[in-house]
């Protein structure tokens, strides 16, 4: 087996660039919404944290999609590049969900008066989280590098059906937390300005997860290469 | 002062520190 075998995730000299384009993205986007986002009529300046909370929630569900898309593909291909981008976008799925978690107990507190209540988004929330440790730690029961992939591909899989659950939790039943405000039958139901602001955030949000995925799965695929070099 | 503003500043520190740290830790990862 050679190690010239398999592609590399992203040549590079992409890198950089994407890099650049997240860093800036993210700058304009707090900048815009700290100082240009009007200030909200009900909640005050707190609603701020919207620009954060969503963009971590919004790149939390594409990073488990991507998981689900990289798990077929390596059940499909057994490819070695579809489980180091499964393995990377899961970590750092978890780490937006969590993201998500915090910033919204931290509005959470001032809006609602608790950190953390037992309500549906939530607790559907806090489930997924968990699921997606469960499917990291779950790559650290075997060294067997092909066996730990399929495995991990299956619950890969099957755990994406946390994204339509926490995303519909709302509209299931009464709840503390707010409707959909952006993806919801009749368009966007906010300021424009607001809309434009947390729109921003999420195109930051995005090429902040597409830098970090290239640079995680490029890792995960050089520890592939010495595990195939070592046999 | 804005109201709230202590909770404002740890959502975007916290935020954006733990992706910056991310980063950190991914160059220090083989």
């Amino acid at each position: 087996m050679t190690t010239t075998a398999f592609p590399r995730v992203l040549p590079l000299r992409i890198r950089p660039a994407l890099a650049l384009a997240a860093v800036a993205s993210a700058l304009i986007a707090t900048a815009m919404a700290l100082v240009w986002a009007p200030t909200d009529a009900v909640q005050g300046d707190v609603q701020r944290i919207m620009y954060v909370h969503v963009p971590s929630a919004w790149t939390a569900y594409l990073a488990f999609l991507v998981v689900f898309v990289a798990s077929v593909g390596w059940l499909w291909s057994r490819r070695p590049v579809f489980d180091a981008v499964a393995v990377a976008s899961a970590e750092i799925g978890v780490l937006f969900t969590g993201l998500a978690l915090v910033s919204g107990s931290l509005w959470a507190k001032p809006t609602w008066g608790v950190w953390w209540t037992w309500e549906p988004r939530l607790l559907t929330t806090a489930v997924m989280f968990v699921m997606y440790v469960g499917y990291l730690l779950l790559r650290s029961l075997s060294h067997d590098v092909a066996r730990r992939a399929t495995r991990a591909a299956v619950v890969g899989i099957v755990a994406v059906v946390n994204v339509p659950i926490v995303h519909l939790s709302v509209t299931w039943m009464n709840a503390l937390h707010q409707l959909p405000t952006v993806l919801r039958p009749g368009g966007p139901a906010l300021d424009d300005r607001m809309l434009a602001t947390l729109l921003l955030g999420v195109a930051a949000f995005t090429l902040v997860y597409a830098w970090l995925l290239a640079t995680r799965a490029a890792l995960e695929r050089a520890r592939q290469d010495r595990w195939l070099a070592l046999g | 002062m804005t109201e709230n503003a202590a909770f404002i500043a740890a959502a975007y520190l916290i935020v954006w520190g733990s992706l910056a740290a991310y980063v950190l830790s991914l160059r220090g990862r083989r």
